[in-house]
């Protein structure tokens, strides 16, 4: 591990000597070397290539077992066989030159002479083949795509839609997402992060319509990450994130496709990362986390209609808890008389003051939603139970806590639960506790001084240079056709946000229907 | 450089803590929520009658031995005083932001309000949006004692049926703070407030033994001069009064056809207009009415789909609301010389010089002052049939 340790360091100072950054001439001693720096791995296999039994190896084909796809392989030794049939002349030694023209034209091939680029080519799954008296490696991609298939995703369900979800796979991630995009200008960049996982993260954007200095700017940011491990997409997002003090999510994470293809539509960039489904997308406004990928497939109306709800959900979901304590406990004189009453009738004997109530209520069901998640799913049905009744039944009757306060709890949760990004949600969840604190302390007057210092902190931030609130601070008036409302997609002329690069126009020539009813033609 | 701007947002913020006014955090179960007040004059200041919501009872959703209110009654110097001396009787801070309505002892009207509508818009726990009544004949206290059927709390029953009858019975209006400090303070237009009426009618009760016999309802309006109460307008005189000012709801009118046909009206919608009019010197004012308003029923066998017919109904309206308006006109301007209609303050809108002159001897002035009457009446519907029901055909 020494060897690897400072093989893999990159800015090591220390100048290694040539020779034992490179391969040898000898076959031998290579594999000796390879064999020694991956600790005698049991999976290393290494298979000697002999014209008979009696010669010496002349060639080795080395490959991490567990890697790579048996199939492949076994293609791979066909063709080789195939050789040594047609090039039977019994050589010392296999030129390199042969073995490169034997599989040029077929098969994908890399040559290096490092063993630092060996060994990453060794453990992205490919076969690497080593010849006696050569100082270079020839290295054919068998890596095995084994894995989940695409399944509907469990986070971000539709009813209406494309179902696919991306996998752990990025290369089939990335697949799903050019399936979608048929075009040549849908760029992918390569990039490799953490010294030890070396995982493979791709950037995407299309060209002319993703502005250059943003792809520019994360393309750098992720260049400068330096850890020993990316192992899922939020590690990237919190490298690379604008304001690393912020609860709220500057990047989009999306499991589905469609949203992602749309994304880069827009201009945005996306960045897949190797062993998770979630691909985020960047720069992501605000209001975006509102939106579901659902919007654009139900009549514009519609649409606007479920778009407004979520909006009020997002409200609910932050004031509403604060607004009932400051009400019950500084102003109840802006209650109307009856509600007053009953409010009144229901506080009647219980033993917490309002705004623990709300604290403990809440908490509570931050418990349940929490062991909803991370307890298997075969007892699920358990806590349900253990929530509606013990919870909200028994608590009530008992008059521990009040009617009141579970109607309360309720609508904060469901509205949460109607936020369609589950980052956006919990952050939402987070901020509540701080508002209900203000209304304990100053009622209502709390909660505006929270409003006030909320709308600073989201006017303040940025998603990679681009103001959060985008398009509504700063004001961008071709954004606003798809904030609030979700107009026609004939309206939506330009691309939203303001984002985009040279390509504005979204919309060419005429429309299939028009507006003048005589251009239409009428069957009967 | 994030640092300096969060120190310098932190002084501003803390400054705007200190910048509010009042605010302290009072739970709803350690508050007793006044619903009505009443206030009656003794010979040593003021005696408080305050109904205070009594929430167990009203949580126990049905069944309940305790009585949905608990009254409080304190005497005191000032009203301030007996308000606060409450608190030497009660567990709970009285809370007064949600008091519906506050009852005014007659005797307490007849000597003048203006030293309690000050404390009122002073006194910054009382909303402005509470309506006043007079217990009319008896005192605040005796009608805060009377529990009322159908609404558990008395006080919430005072407020929704006193803003009932003023949309349905039309002759009641419910006058809140504001309205009443506006109309003492203005020239030329003195305040009326509606009275209440303890009264007890045999059959109210289904049970032999209950003593709940007794029932308020409102009646007629008290007719001020400044801020004493001077008189009573009766229920005609009432009406009167609000077809002159033009704030009858839905009131009912009927009218007998040729002594045997009685035909039923719903006003639906009646305006007026006061104008002033002036010659040398003598100022007159003009009250225009215009009322629609809807057939109800017809007793008897007037075709009242003939134009004939509605024409001489219409004529009739005229006439009923025309006497309705003089018979309080009269009232006002002879018997109890205060000017409610405000016609001083439709003179000095249109002749502020002339005003000049008048208002120093408005009080006599009023009393000669010529009022006429321009009344339109428009049947609009007939209601879901034509004719009369049982009307003939003749063949």
């Amino acid at each position: 591990m020494g060897i690897l340790g400072r093989v893999f360091r990159r800015k090591s100072k220390k100048q290694i000597p040539q020779s034992d950054t490179h391969l040898y001439r000898d076959l031998l001693t290579n594999i000796t070397r390879v064999k020694n720096d991956f600790g005698q791995s049991d999976d290393l296999t290494v298979n000697s290539f002999k014209w008979n039994d009696s010669s010496p190896s002349i060639c080795a084909s080395l490959y991490i077992k567990s890697l790579v796809n048996t199939e492949t392989i076994n293609s791979l030794s066909e063709e080789i066989s195939n050789l040594k049939i047609k090039d039977n002349k019994s050589r010392q030694a296999l030129p390199f030159d042969v073995l490169r023209a034997h599989f040029s034209g077929v098969r994908t091939l890399k040559e290096g002479d490092k063993y630092i680029d060996l060994y990453a080519d060794l453990l992205s799954g490919n076969t690497v083949f080593l010849l006696h008296g050569s100082r270079q490696y020839l290295s054919i991609p068998t890596e095995s795509t084994e894995g989940r298939s695409v399944e509907e995703p469990s986070s971000q369900t539709v009813i209406r839609g494309p179902k696919e979800g991306f996998t752990e796979n990025i290369n089939q991630n990335i697949l799903l997402v050019r399936k979608r995009i048929k075009s040549n200008t849908l760029r992918l960049e390569n990039l490799s992060v953490g010294n030890l996982t070396r995982t493979a993260v791709g950037l995407m954007y299309i060209k002319n319509i993703a502005k250059d200095s943003i792809v520019r700017e994360i393309r750098d940011r992720i260049k400068k990450i330096e850890t020993d491990s990316i192992l899922e997409g939020a590690y990237i997002e919190e490298w690379i994130k604008d304001d690393r003090y912020s609860v709220f999510p500057t990047f989009l994470s999306s499991e589905k496709p469609d949203s992602v293809a749309s994304a880069l539509l827009e201009g945005k960039v996306a960045i897949f990362t190797d062993g998770t489904p979630y691909v985020l997308t960047a720069p992501a406004l605000m209001v975006e986390f509102l939106h579901s990928s659902e919007d654009y497939y139900h009549h514009y109306i519609i649409a606007t209609m479920m778009r407004f709800l979520r909006f009020i959900a997002f409200f609910l979901t932050l004031l509403v808890p604060s607004f009932y304590i400051a009400i019950a406990t500084f102003h109840q004189e802006i209650l109307p008389t009856p509600l007053l009453v009953s409010i009144a009738a229901q506080r009647e004997g219980v033993p917490f003051p309002t705004f623990l109530e709300a604290l403990i209520m809440e908490n509570t069901f931050e418990i349940l939603r929490e062991a909803g998640i991370r307890m298997p799913r075969a007892i699920g049905p358990a806590i349900s139970i253990v929530g509606a009744l013990v919870l909200g039944q028994a608590a009530v009757e008992a008059g521990i806590i009040s009617a009141v306060i579970v109607i309360i709890v309720s609508i904060t949760a469901i509205s949460s639960f109607a936020i369609p990004n589950y980052e956006m949600a919990n952050a939402i969840r987070a901020t509540r506790f701080a508002f209900m604190i203000l209304a304990g302390v100053i009622g209502i007057y709390g909660i505006f001084i929270g409003i006030i210092v909320l709308t600073l902190h989201l006017c303040k931030l940025k998603s990679i240079g681009v103001p959060y609130l985008t398009p509504i601070a700063p004001w961008i008036k071709d954004g606003n056709t798809d904030t609030f409302f979700r107009f026609p997609f004939w309206v939506m002329k330009n691309r939203p946000f303001g984002l985009h690069g040279d390509d504005k126009r979204r919309i060419g020539g005429e429309y299939t229907v028009r507006k003048n009813k005589k251009g239409n033609q009428e069957f009967r | 450089m994030i640092l300096m701007k969060a120190k310098a947002i932190i002084p501003v913020l803390l400054m705007m803590l200190f910048c509010t006014g009042c605010w302290s955090s009072r739970e709803i179960n350690t508050l007793a929520i006044t619903i009505c007040l009443g206030i009656d004059k003794t010979d040593e200041g003021y005696l408080i009658t305050k109904q205070v919501l009594n929430p167990t009872a009203l949580a126990m959703q049905k069944g309940s031995d305790e009585d949905p209110v608990v009254l409080f009654v304190q005497k005191g110097e000032n009203l301030f005083s007996a308000l606060r001396k409450i608190a030497t009787e009660s567990p709970r801070k009285m809370y007064n932001s949600h008091v519906r309505v506050v009852v005014l002892g007659e005797n307490l009207v007849r000597e003048g309000i203006k030293g309690i509508l000050d404390f009122f818009m002073r006194e910054h726990e009382f909303r402005t949006d509470f309506y006043y009544v007079i217990a009319k004949n008896t005192t605040a206290n005796e009608v805060l004692r009377i529990f009322t059927p159908l609404e558990s709390v008395p006080g919430v029953k005072l407020y929704l049926s006193l803003e009932n009858s003023e949309r349905y019975w039309g002759i009641t209006s419910a006058i809140n703070s504001i309205d009443l400090v506006q109309s003492i303070l203005a020239d030329g237009i003195n305040p009326v407030l509606p009275g209440i009426e303890i009264i007890s009618k045999a059959g109210y009760s289904e049970m032999e033994n209950s003593n709940d016999e007794k029932r308020l309802q409102y009646t007629g309006m008290g007719v001020f001069q400044e801020d004493k109460l001077i008189g009573w307008l009766s229920e005609d005189e009432a009406k009167g009064y609000h077809y002159i000012i033009g704030d009858v709801g839905n009131y009912v009118e009927q009218v007998y056809y040729n002594e045997r046909d009685q035909i039923t009206f719903e006003v639906r919608n009646s305006q007026s207009k006061m104008i002033a009019s002036c010659k040398d010197d003598k100022p007159s004012v003009y009250v225009e009415i215009e009322t629609s308003l809807n057939i109800v029923a017809v007793e008897g066998v007037l075709d009242i789909t003939k134009q004939e017919n509605r024409k001489v109904l219409k004529e009739l309206l005229e006439k009923r609301i025309k006497l309705f308006c003089e018979k309080a006109q009269k009232k006002a301007q002879q018997e109890l010389r205060s000017d409610i209609f405000g016609f001083g303050e439709v003179i000095h809108r249109k002749y502020p010089k002339l005003w000049k002159k008048l208002k120093e001897s408005w009080d006599t002035e009023y009393v000669k002052l010529p009022v006429h009457y321009n009344i339109t009446v428009e049947i609009k519907q007939a209601g879901q049939i034509s004719k009369p029901l049982f009307m003939k055909e003749k063949k």
